[in-house]
């Protein structure tokens, strides 16, 4: 549309689309709402009937309860170090990857690429049963590494990269070649420097994707200590049935999901273009 | 991307070749192998190979519960079994329901709210866009609890809602001709932001010129929209229709979480029954060839809208 007058017809389309603009804000950020809400409610208020649409007295005790009763705050600390170590390996085996396909040449290159980005469409579930074979027929079940292993390279990962380093200009890579510099002082000091935004978009991808990893860590992990958030939370949900625990529960949600949120708002300009691109791309 | 050159950037031609250039490219060879070594290494190692073990496991009988020795070829009959058994069957069919509501709702409205927030002098739309994004990135598990409990009867507010308008509320979860949609309709909440996205980016790629072009034929709103917008934006909203597809194919944590597949089977999807097929009755052949079919199903998928896609190029 472009600029008129203000006549009554182009005011009706505008207060029109604002109307739809306010709705489709306001729908998705209800549950949202009412995640927050709900958590501080108490489990009184929590399932009256009609329910209340804000917190009469607006308590922390569910909070409490969901970081004291189980191991929360022990379980916060896996999925950060499990959604750490993840993320951390897929940023650099990706960048090493997607270099070397987006500069080099050698024979079988491309099938070698097309068959890694294929893997990107295998869902998990297709492979879960002998991947849960192999893991805990290396004696790794149970363990962080067993968790962490499948989940160290990724086919998004290295075509993201390789989209953004086919950008970066060959005299540039050659120019520091002559200067003496070695391939992968090349990679940190030149390239990932000039794709940083795809390099932020991978690690948050990354870290949401690992932090909300339920299916393999279910499958893998069977001591209650070594549980990730999302674990936590379930054993939350089937212990706790009864009524006057469901705000822990959702209190517990609602900590589960901040370092999620938090590392996403924090990002979300480069984050979100970084996506936008990789479908544009793709 | 804006790339700025760093430290001597610039055109090199003219300057004398570097004089150990051979062993510079076997070198490189070297570095390539190193590079792309842990990367192929694990997928190799747990996607690859576990594929090909899948198909492998498809066509045997095997307890998980025993060693992969005790393994015994049976052919087909996996398979064969698998349309026989009628929770299976109903499972194939959920799934194909559950994916067909998702992309029906999912695509149509990301392209409207994608061309809403295209619309140019709208202020907010960034807000917005962020707020969509935001419901991707929150742990399944975190909106399955807050969606059961916003569709709980009688203190749920969603039935509240519907009540206060003077409607009956269905029984949303509890209901066998409702859980499946219930499940569509938090997919569809979950992921959609993430497709807006997408179109929104495919949105900034159409030239201009194209619309100006349409205007001075006097094309209006909607005539723009058929005859430019969709075919400009072909190839989003297919990779878009292709991600809605394999995303809802392998819906999992809900079903797990939620419903265990009830009420009466009715939310019983494939990824669902070839996790329990696996690891509560250890039927690994079972479970392997449910995977092996849901795997041919993203195959056809993705070859009938590549197909798709390269008769709209014509």
């Amino acid at each position: 549309m472009t600029r008129r007058r203000i006549g009554p017809r182009a005011l009706t389309q505008r207060v029109l689309l604002y109307a739809l603009l306010i709705v489709v804000a306001v729908v998705p950020l209800f549950p949202l709402y009412w995640l927050v809400i709900s958590a501080f409610k108490t489990p009184a208020e929590f399932v009256t009937i009609p329910p209340t649409w804000f917190p009469a007295a607006p308590t922390l005790d569910p909070m409490v309860s969901a970081l004291t009763e189980v191991p929360f705050l022990q379980s916060m600390l896996n999925s950060i170090i499990i959604a750490g170590a993840s993320t951390l390996s897929v940023l650099v085996t990706s960048v090493l990857a997607g270099y070397v396909f987006a500069k080099y040449n050698f024979r079988g290159k491309d099938l070698m690429f097309w068959g890694i980005v294929a893997t990107m469409f295998l869902p998990p579930i297709v492979t879960l049963v002998p991947l849960y074979y192999l893991v805990s027929s290396m004696g790794l079940s149970d363990t962080y590494i067993g968790v962490l292993l499948p989940w160290l390279a990724n086919a998004f990962g290295i075509f993201l990269m390789r989209q953004f380093i086919m950008e970066v200009p060959d005299e540039l890579i050659e120019a520091a070649r002559l200067d003496g510099a070695s391939e992968f002082r090349i990679v940190w000091q030149f390239v990932v420097p000039l794709i940083k935004p795809a390099v932020v978009t991978l690690a948050v991808f990354m870290f949401v994707f690992s932090w909300n990893n339920f299916i393999w860590p279910l499958t893998i992990l069977r001591t209650e200590a070594m549980y990730p958030v999302v674990l936590t939370l379930n054993r939350l949900m089937s212990y706790t049935m009864s009524f006057e625990y469901q705000n822990v529960v959702i209190a517990g949600a609602l900590i589960a999901s901040l370092p999620t949120l938090i590392v996403f708002l924090v990002s979300q300009r480069v984050f979100v273009q970084g996506i936008a691109s990789s479908g544009v791309k793709g | 991307m804006n790339l700025t050159s760093t430290a001597g950037g610039g055109p090199i031609t003219g300057l004398p070749r570097p004089r150990r250039r051979r062993t510079d490219a076997s070198h490189r060879g070297w570095t390539a192998a190193v590079f792309l070594s842990p990367t192929v290494l694990i997928i190799g190692l747990f996607t690859v190979v576990p594929m090909i073990m899948t198909i492998v496991i498809s066509f045997h009988r095997w307890s998980m519960f025993t060693p992969i020795t005790d393994m015994t070829f049976v052919g087909l009959s996996n398979y064969e079994r698998l349309f026989a058994d009628s929770a299976r069957v109903q499972a194939i069919a959920n799934t194909g329901v559950y994916v067909g509501l998702s992309v029906l709702i999912t695509v149509p409205l990301a392209f409207i709210i994608a061309m809403l927030l295209y619309f140019p002098k709208l202020r907010g739309r960034n807000v917005v866009r962020v707020i969509l994004f935001a419901t991707y990135v929150i742990p399944t598990i975190a909106i399955v609890i807050i969606w059961s409990n916003i569709y709980a009867p009688g203190y749920g507010p969603l039935s509240a809602m519907i009540q206060a308008v003077g409607l009956t509320p269905p029984g949303w979860l509890s209901d066998p001709s409702w859980a499946l949609l219930s499940l569509v309709i938090f997919n569809v909440w979950q992921m959609l932001g993430y497709y807006v996205i997408l179109l929104v980016a495919g949105l900034t790629q159409i030239p201009e010129e194209l619309y100006e072009a349409a205007k001075v034929d006097g094309a209006g709103l909607w005539r723009q929209t058929w005859s430019i917008t969709i075919p400009m934006l072909s190839r989003s909203l297919v990779f878009v229709v292709l991600m809605t597809v394999i995303n809802s194919i392998q819906v999992f944590d809900p079903i797990y979480l939620l419903t265990q597949g009830g009420p009466a089977g009715s939310t019983n999807v494939v990824s669902f029954e070839i996790q329990r097929s696996a690891f509560q009755y250890g039927q690994a052949g079972d479970a392997s060839a449910l995977a092996v079919s849901l795997f041919m199903l993203i195959v056809l998928v993705g070859v009938v809208l590549g197909a798709f896609t390269k008769a709209r190029k014509r």
